[in-house]
């Protein structure tokens, strides 16, 4: 018997959570519940955080996605995270941003290194299996470091 | 297997207190991979550096808070510290909203300051099965105080009592109940009991309560404080900080005082871990043979788990 | 010769009878036998008749418009009288940019101003304490005396009405009263409201509105009202918000319930402090959200109305009668508005502003279709407001007072919602009141549950929202131009600026009434707002302010339930 084997399928663990000015948190707190029910560890924060300490919170959860919540225009702050999570060695795990973003400022994000975009309207499976596979992707990058 | 990841060399980053070292540990270790073997093993033979307190109470009670101010003082006292907040999981999905550490909010930005959640994946009341092993790598990559925060509920404060030094256990005035809620069996292992909320109208009270309650201990057990504290004014913090410490080096702890009990523990706790795991996810038909015996009451229970351990053993 | 006789004789059916006939003839047409229940929980029929309401109850229900029980409006004229004050909000870029667009709205015609202050403002930092990133974008960047008066240049300030978007602790008002003492105007002629000041509600939704640690927040508005009811005759210092509370997914008779919970929490501050209610009820206006559930809305109003006048008398012994007046502001809401064909958002928020029309409020605004996406366009902005004037003025919606009342339904409704409202009402007096239940998160966790509730009835498909989960589109066929940024150098020039008037101003003084104003904070009696007016007047900046009080007063952190 091997009773120590363990076949990886541990949960996957995502950050939610908000920078910027904004507070209204009505939707990250449903996608956390949705994340949740599909049995994922969800860290979730209260809004206003900075930018280095999420990265530090990142760091030290080991988490593979971290999911923004903007609802304001603190979507414009997204690329200054995404680089400094690749400056602090992080770059395997995938950036997500939900709310209300402009069409020309998702290709943006998308271009400065964001996974996806996701839009008011997007449904509970369309993110739960985005997420799944964002976060596959980030624990194969982090095995090949 | 890979380079940096690979358990040798982060290790030796491990030891050294690197952070991003001591996150990626932790997963190895909470998702029980291979890997883990070697780092717990690592680690074992750098223990006993940290003092660990555990911090349990029930929900409301401000313990989040509390610890939020606590780690402040410890800090201001030159300390480094790791945090350990564990979370409880849905038993249905097994996922699970980490909510609490962000309550610890004074440090956030620290880089002395380790504070990792936990998930009790399943283990419903009760810790995280890995608790404990997280707790000895924060010791071994050298923090002086490792901090285990759980919601109280039965089980988990007798697990916290096996890992921590010092027992901590919160209760808060005006929440109905919340002094019964501290069953009598706490009580027997709690260093301090600490009433937070200290500025509500029924504190003293609270307290004047707990202390009769401690009168029904064994004689031979060490005093326990009762102490009042303000974990949003920060008043009552400096005195917890010094009753810790002196708890702490009066030595009473779980295996302070014997590394080798200690170890029995961990070694009887992963043992009853993998076995249940074992026994309930196993298709092994002599499994079956036993479960039926045990429903039709030709074997009992204790002469079932005997057998079991045979057919393990093969 | 017809073969058919003619029925001389024709006699009504009796009501049992005629009503079994219906019921009958409605299940063979009707298979699917589900409930229906509207946001609040209510079941809805399909037919509502004389069994469900009767005009006997005519003068207990509804009396007459201005009159107890207030039910069909709180002035005996409403529209017909005047209608409604078409205030839209208007916040962007720098001062230049807010008194341009406010100077062209005032020559279109309209009679009242409002302003939006940027998201920087809000979270109570100055510009050069922000990403420059986020200067701006989202409304008007204002931080000195001396931005108040640009904003105001060439605006007769005391003449005309302005809704100051201002929570806690309210410097925006304090840089408009030193502008007016610099012209010259007396503080009596400043009319206007404080519409964000209600701290409960920002508490309870996580809005960047609150700066404050709750009793912190708490003393300012007492402080504020205090004040106002002393120099500012014509200004409305309270204005208790439902609007967060239902955006953040509380069901419209949760966000009444909450919201006339919170009035009372703030009533009962006021009487002790030692204020006389009739002196400082008068001056509480309300803030509601408004969905596309038209007649649950239009009931709620109606209901609010109602339980509003009972409160003010029972609770409070009001006895002038503009103290039993509920009147209030209504925002279309953003909730329901989609990203998806969105040209579709027109029809929502014409049904709302129908809804709100009809449930009898005294201002409106109507959101531009774009505002999904970023601040609104011009000539979104300027639907926005044809809407209004269409529904009004072609439409006719406004000849009849309470045009909806008498209706079986309606009024069947309006009290379902009443009872429904003052369950909620019991439940926070229950709780100890609106600051207890914020305080414990109950409030919170109700609003949780509700948000999820209505959530998963979308992603069942169970509430249709078209283009989004029903009548979906490929391709989107429109594509909204969502309003430009301001330009960087632009907002960097503003920062620049700021750092000018620091430079310039008494330092000595602005530091003297910066000090002063803390002194009042930490002391029982002193009015700290009227400090504050002082330290502004004296060259404080809104971030030195803040600061300073969150200090003192306490730092508004937020109550995050996982």
């Amino acid at each position: 018997m091997n009773a120590n084997a363990h076949s990886g399928n541990s949960p996957i663990k995502v950050l939610v959570t908000k920078i910027g000015l904004d507070g209204h948190d009505r939707g990250s707190r449903i996608i956390a519940a949705y994340l949740r029910d599909a049995g994922m560890e969800v860290v979730y924060t209260a809004p206003w955080q900075e930018i280095s300490t999420v990265v530090k919170l990142a760091m030290e959860e080991d988490v593979q996605v971290v999911g923004i919540s903007s609802l304001a225009t603190d979507h414009r702050l997204v690329p200054k995270l995404v680089e400094q999570l690749r400056a602090a060695g992080l770059e395997h795990i995938r950036v997500v941003v939900g709310g209300t973003i402009p069409p020309d400022e998702e290709t943006l994000l998308l271009q400065a290194g964001v996974s996806r975009v996701f839009h008011p309207g997007s449904s509970r499976d369309e993110i739960v299996t985005d997420v799944q596979k964002l976060a596959k992707e980030a624990l194969q990058a982090q095995s090949a470091t | 297997m890979n380079t940096t990841s690979q358990p040798s060399s982060l290790i030796e980053r491990l030891l050294a207190g690197d952070s991003a070292a001591l996150a990626r540990a932790i997963s190895l270790v909470e998702n029980e991979t291979p890997a883990a073997q070697d780092i717990l093993k690592a680690v074992q033979s750098k223990l006993g550096r940290a003092m660990l307190v555990g911090f349990t109470g029930s929900p409301g009670v401000g313990k989040s808070s509390l610890v939020n101010a606590y780690v402040r003082e410890l800090r201001a006292r030159g300390k480094t510290v790791g945090v350990v907040v564990v979370d409880p999981s849905s038993p249905f999905t097994r996922g699970a909203i980490l909510g609490d550490r962000i309550r610890i909010t004074d440090c956030a930005a620290d880089p002395d300051v380790f504070i990792r959640s936990l998930a009790a994946r399943g283990n419903v009341g009760g810790l995280s099965p890995a608790a404990a092993r997280v707790v000895d790598v924060m010791d071994a990559a050298g923090k002086d105080v490792v901090i285990l925060e759980t919601v109280g509920a039965g089980q988990s404060e007798v697990e916290v009592a096996e890992v921590a030094h010092v027992k901590i256990v919160v209760s808060a005035p005006g929440l109905g109940d919340g002094v019964q809620a501290i069953k009598a069996g706490i009580l027997e292992i709690a260093d301090i009991l600490v009433v937070n909320k200290a500025d509500l109208p029924d504190a003293d009270r609270t307290q004047n309560q707990l202390r009769r309650m401690l009168k029904l201990r064994r004689s031979e057990l060490a005093p326990v404080s009762v102490l009042p504290t303000c974990a949003t004014t920060g008043e009552g913090i400096s005195a917890l900080a010094d009753a810790v410490e002196a708890s702490f080096k009066s030595g009473s702890g779980a295996g302070r005082t014997d590394p080798l009990l200690r170890a029995r523990r961990v070694l009887a706790n992963s043992a009853a871990a993998a076995a249940k795991r074992w026994v309930l996810e196993s298709n092994d038909p002599r499994m079956t043979t036993l479960s039926e015996a045990l429903q039709r009451g030709e074997l009992g229970a204790d002469e079932a788990a005997r057998s079991l351990l045979e057919v393990i053993h093969d | 010769m017809s073969t058919h006789e003619k029925d001389v004789q024709f006699t009504l059916p009796g009501f049992e009878q005629a009503e079994a006939l219906w019921k009958e003839g409605y299940s063979n047409q009707v298979s699917d036998q589900h409930v229906v229940k509207n946001r609040s929980g209510i079941e809805i029929k399909p037919l509502y008749t004389s069994a469900d309401w009767t005009s006997d109850r005519y003068m207990e229900d509804l009396g007459f418009p201005g009159d107890s029980p207030m039910t069909r409006g709180i002035y005996p004229s409403m529209y017909r009288g005047r209608t409604w004050t078409q205030r839209q909000l208007i916040g962007l870029g720098t001062p230049e940019d807010y008194n341009a667009r406010t100077r062209e709205i005032l020559s279109a015609g309209a009679s009242a101003l409002s302003l939006i202050p940027c998201n920087s403002v809000y979270r109570g930092y100055d510009a050069d304490e922000v990403d420059p990133l986020l200067l701006g974008t989202c409304g008007t960047v204002i931080n000195t005396i001396d931005d108040m008066d640009v904003c105001m240049d060439g605006i007769d300030i005391g003449n005309v009405s302005i809704g100051l978007n201002d929570p806690s602790p309210f410097t925006l008002l304090a840089f408009l009263l030193g502008v007016a003492r610099r012209r010259g105007i007396p503080w009596e002629k400043i009319s206007g409201t404080s519409n964000q000041s209600d701290y409960i509600s920002h508490f309870v939704a996580n809005h960047m509105f609150y700066r404050l640690a709750l009793p912190g927040a708490r003393r300012m508005l007492l402080d504020h009202i205090a004040f106002a009811n002393q120099k500012l005759p014509r200004w409305n210092p309270v204005s208790v918000v439902g609007q967060h509370m239902q955006q953040g997914g509380a069901t419209p008779a949760e966000a009444m319930g909450f919201t006339l919970s919170t009035a009372i929490q703030y009533a009962n501050d006021c009487v002790e402090r030692g204020l006389d209610p009739d002196s400082f009820l008068p001056r509480f206006t309300f803030f509601f959200d408004i969905s596309v559930s038209f007649f649950e809305e239009v009931a709620k109003f109606r209901a609010g109305r109602r339980i509003w006048q009972r409160i003010v008398r029972e609770r409070f012994g009001a006895r002038d009668p503009r103290s039993w007046r509920f009147k209030f502001h209504g925002q279309t809401s953003g909730a329901d508005l989609t990203r998806q064909q969105p040209l579709n958002n027109i029809a929502r928020v014409t049904t709302q502003a129908i809804a709100g029309i009809f449930g009898g409020l005294q201002s409106l605004h109507t959101d531009a279709y774009d505002e999904v996406v970023s601040t609104p366009t011009d000539h979104a902005a300027r639907i926005a407001i044809a809407t209004q004037n269409i529904v009004r003025d072609e439409a006719h919606l406004t000849d009849v007072i309470d045009p909806l009342g008498g209706s079986f339904y309606v009024e069947s409704l309006t009290n379902d919602m009443e009872e429904e409202i003052e369950a909620i009402i019991a439940r926070i007096d229950a709780a100890g009141g609106m600051y207890n239940a914020v305080e414990a998160g109950l409030v919170q966790g109700m609003i949780g549950d509700s948000a999820l509730a209505f959530q998963e009835k979308v992603d069942s498909g169970d509430q249709k929202i078209i283009g989004v989960n029903a009548f979906k589109t490929e391709k989107e066929d429109f594509k909204i131009e969502p309003h430009a940024y301001p330009p960087l150098e632009r907002m960097e020039a503003q920062v620049a600026r700021l750092k000018t008037f620091k430079a310039e101003r008494s330092q000595a003084e602005a530091q003297r009434a910066l000090d002063a104003m803390a002194r009042a904070a930490n002391s029982k009696d002193e009015n700290v707002f009227e400090k504050l007016v002082e330290a502004a007047y004296a060259g404080a900046t809104h971030g030195e302010i803040c600061a300073g009080l969150r200090r003192e007063l306490g730092f508004g952190e937020p109550l995050v339930l996982a």
